[in-house]
């Protein structure tokens, strides 16, 4: 249990990240709806250049199709850049270590792990990729698969809503949310990182004499650079192995504050500017409080049971509160970025931590998350619907069988890239080939796997076993379930979306979706949906290791 | 020749727009950081690094390694059991602090009662709040060399 003054450092930083959210959203809406901004002067000549050097029409429109397509080439081109960078850093620029190319099988984990908003990591940073790939790969990814997110958001909300004929255009809205979003923000944070303590430069590793004269390198570099768009775009791929335990990514605790409030920040301020690019302020109600009220429950659930004390696993300056705090944020937006060792967490912070990624909308990833809460909305006006003999609407449009059908699917794809791999690594004995992996108990052991791809499904990033899943096998599986988990969802919604345009629309819905009451009808049936999915799971995993009254995960 | 010019007319805005968004989100913004970073900030943007005697002996971020029996160590060397999750941790809780005292004194001649005060002049706590109370490593032991340079010939 927590006390008092940890309580209200957790109200408090939620606090902020809802009252950031709210204010930031109406700049955010301006941006994602083209509305003109004090900022036009000086960036509508530059994106007019990037748009004539690119020779794209900025006037064009799309449909479902053209803009999924338009989504997934541009992704595919730039994970195909990454990996040519990769594979090849061991002859490119600003390689001060003289690290050699990354494998095959590595650099196309890697590159689908950042192009999808994952940030798996099967490598430890510092002493496998150059500076030049932590920029141009790593970072490059993290860019652009965060403006992604957004973008189909904002695609989607404009084909639910009313009286909307397309769903604008693809290389205008990633061209904004980077110029106007994503890089103003990044470089704030990166500047505020390096005043508290991250280093930046591109010098190479610092050798010193340590005090007793033994000698010690500094592993220095562009680090504050991406740790602001790793927590902002929610990313989460550290520049160490360690992630934000490794302390020149998060030196202090007021770091560590300011980190965990970034990952919120932007998934938050999504679900404001929700109400407002549909047309029905009301609208961002059911979304906040199902979001935040899962939220609530997750931290609830992770601090019933004993919080670790500084030990295995544990930062001395985080200590258990701030670890599993973390944990539990990182996961609930799926961020995927660690400030401890996941064996150092208790097993009830590992089940919350599971309840994040397998909901994917507390709030969730950069504007996937409120496509996801769309999800359950639609699914929950549904069963709704069935339940009061009532015909189903949202937004005033008739929800058909067809659109059912095609939620359900969305849903259905992650249980299906979870279960599946997770069964065949253990049948295969594919897990034999992580080191150490034999010794650990059987409940630890079906942890770790079953969150390796928990994590890849749920874009999320966060793992156990790092480096050690470093095979042929966990690289191609985890690089398939996280291109599934991402862009099968993403196709879906967008087709959904697509089939709402023209549609008739009545002006008093039978049930209403933006009231209290529906709120909690939401909460409800989306912990029902994932609970009875994942719950045999979750018993043979985490809840197993609580009851066989383990501490923490460490074998 | 006329497919070829409308297939590049289709994927010009793909191709170009990957090489692009490389260059501004890979190469300008992080160079851009960098090059603020170390014109405002280059103390911060090279590591924190500790001076003693003029020249740099490490980061106060990073674990510094000290295994003398004279000097605090930190968590990292002993026993991969109790070790951190980044392995570097630069940091050990008071208690732990306290309960080398012992040890530092019978090697130093340093009375006991001072390496107590100077590790609670050292405390840091979680957020001033919250937390186990504890000490920079290498902070405390750059107080202990300042603090008793005779006891510590040859550092200073």
């Amino acid at each position: 249990m927590i006390d008092a003054i940890q309580s209200l450092i957790v109200v408090a930083i939620l606090a902020s990240t809802l009252i950031s959210g709210s204010l930031l959203a109406p700049y955010v809406v301006r941006v994602l709806t083209g509305t003109p901004t004090r900022l036009d002067r000086l960036l509508d000549p530059f994106e007019s250049a990037v748009y004539r050097l690119i020779g794209a029409d900025p006037k064009m429109t799309m449909g479902w199709r053209e803009y999924l397509f338009a989504v997934i080439f541009l992704n595919v081109a730039q994970m195909a850049i990454a990996f040519a960078i990769l594979v090849g850093q061991g002859v490119l620029p600003l390689n001060p270590q003289g690290f050699p190319g990354l494998s095959w099988d590595l650099a196309f984990n890697t590159v689908v792990s950042f192009g999808t908003n994952t940030n798996l990591q099967h490598y430890a940073g510092e002493t496998a990729l150059s500076y030049f790939s932590q920029m141009t790969a790593i970072q490059f990814l993290q860019f652009t698969s965060a403006a992604t997110g957004v973008c189909v958001m904002v695609a989607m909300v404009r084909g639910l809503r009313p009286g909307s004929a397309h769903l604008g255009n693809f290389y205008v809205d990633f061209v904004r949310v980077l110029t106007r979003i994503l890089l103003p923000l990044c470089a704030v944070a990166a500047l505020v990182l390096v005043a508290l303590g991250v280093p930046q430069t591109i010098g190479g590793y610092v050798t010193v004499k340590t005090v007793e004269g033994a000698t010690q390198e500094l592993l220095v570099g562009p680090v504050a650079s991406l740790v602001s768009i790793m927590q902002i775009g929610t990313n989460g791929g550290g520049y160490f192995g360690a992630n934000s335990a490794y302390p020149f990514q998060n030196p202090t605790p007021v770091t560590d504050v300011l980190e965990i409030y970034l990952m919120l920040l932007l998934p938050t301020t999504l679900i404001f500017t929700f109400g407002e690019l549909i047309g029905k302020k009301k609208e961002t109600r059911p979304i906040l409080i199902g979001s935040y009220g899962l939220l609530a429950i997750d931290l609830a659930v992770a601090f019933l049971g004993s919080i670790p004390a500084v030990g295995p696993g544990i930062e001395t300056r985080f200590g258990g509160f701030f670890s599993t705090l973390w944990t539990v944020i990182t996961t609930a937006s799926t961020t995927g970025s660690l400030n401890a060792s996941l064996a150092g967490i208790n097993p009830l912070g590992i089940l919350s931590a599971y309840m994040g990624m397998l909901v994917q909308a507390t709030p969730g990833g950069i504007g996937v998350g409120v496509m996801y809460m769309l999800m359950y909305v639609v699914i929950t006006v549904f069963v709704v619907g069935l339940m009061t003999g009532r015909t189903p609407e949202y937004l005033g449009a008739k929800i058909t069988a067809r659109d059912v059908k095609l939620v359900m699917v969305a849903f259905l794809v992650h249980p299906i890239a979870i279960l599946v791999p997770t069964l065949a690594a253990f049948a295969t004995k594919a897990v034999d080939a992580i080191p150490g992996f034999s010794s650990l108990p059987t409940s630890v052991a079906f942890t770790q796997v079953l969150y390796e791809f928990t994590s890849s499904a749920a874009n999320n990033g966060s793992d156990f076993l790092g480096a050690a899943a470093n095979t042929p096998f966990f690289n191609f599986a985890t690089a398939v379930v996280m291109f599934v988990g991402r862009f099968v969802p993403i196709a879906i919604l967008l087709a959904l979306a697509g089939s709402m345009i023209g549609r008739k629309r009545v002006a008093e819905q039978s049930l209403r979706t933006d009231g209290a009451a529906f709120s909690f009808v939401l909460i409800g049936s989306i912990l029902l949906l994932v609970v009875l999915t994942f719950l045999p799971f979750l018993i043979l995993g985490p809840l197993l290791a609580y009851f066989q009254g383990l501490v923490n995960f460490v074998g | 020749m006329s497919t070829r010019s409308s297939r590049w007319t289709k994927y010009r805005p793909v191709i170009a727009l990957s090489i692009l968004s490389m260059l501004v989100c890979g190469l300008a913004y992080p160079l851009l950081i960098t090059g603020i970073a170390q014109a405002a900030l280059p103390y911060q943007a090279d590591g924190s690094q500790a001076r003693l005697g003029g020249r740099a002996v490490g980061s106060y971020y990073i674990d510094n390694g000290f295994t003398l029996p004279g000097f605090f160590h930190g968590r990292n060397e002993t026993n991969p059991l109790t070790a951190s999750a980044s392995g570097v941790d630069p940091d050990i809780t008071v208690a732990e602090a306290l309960s080398q005292v012992p040890r530092i004194s019978n090697a130093t001649g340093i009375a006991r009662s001072s390496l107590v005060a100077l590790v609670t002049s050292h405390e840091h706590w979680t957020l001033w709040v919250t937390g186990t109370p504890y000490v920079n490593v290498l902070e405390l032991n750059l107080a202990l060399i300042a603090a008793y340079p005779s006891s510590y010939p040859g550092y200073a």
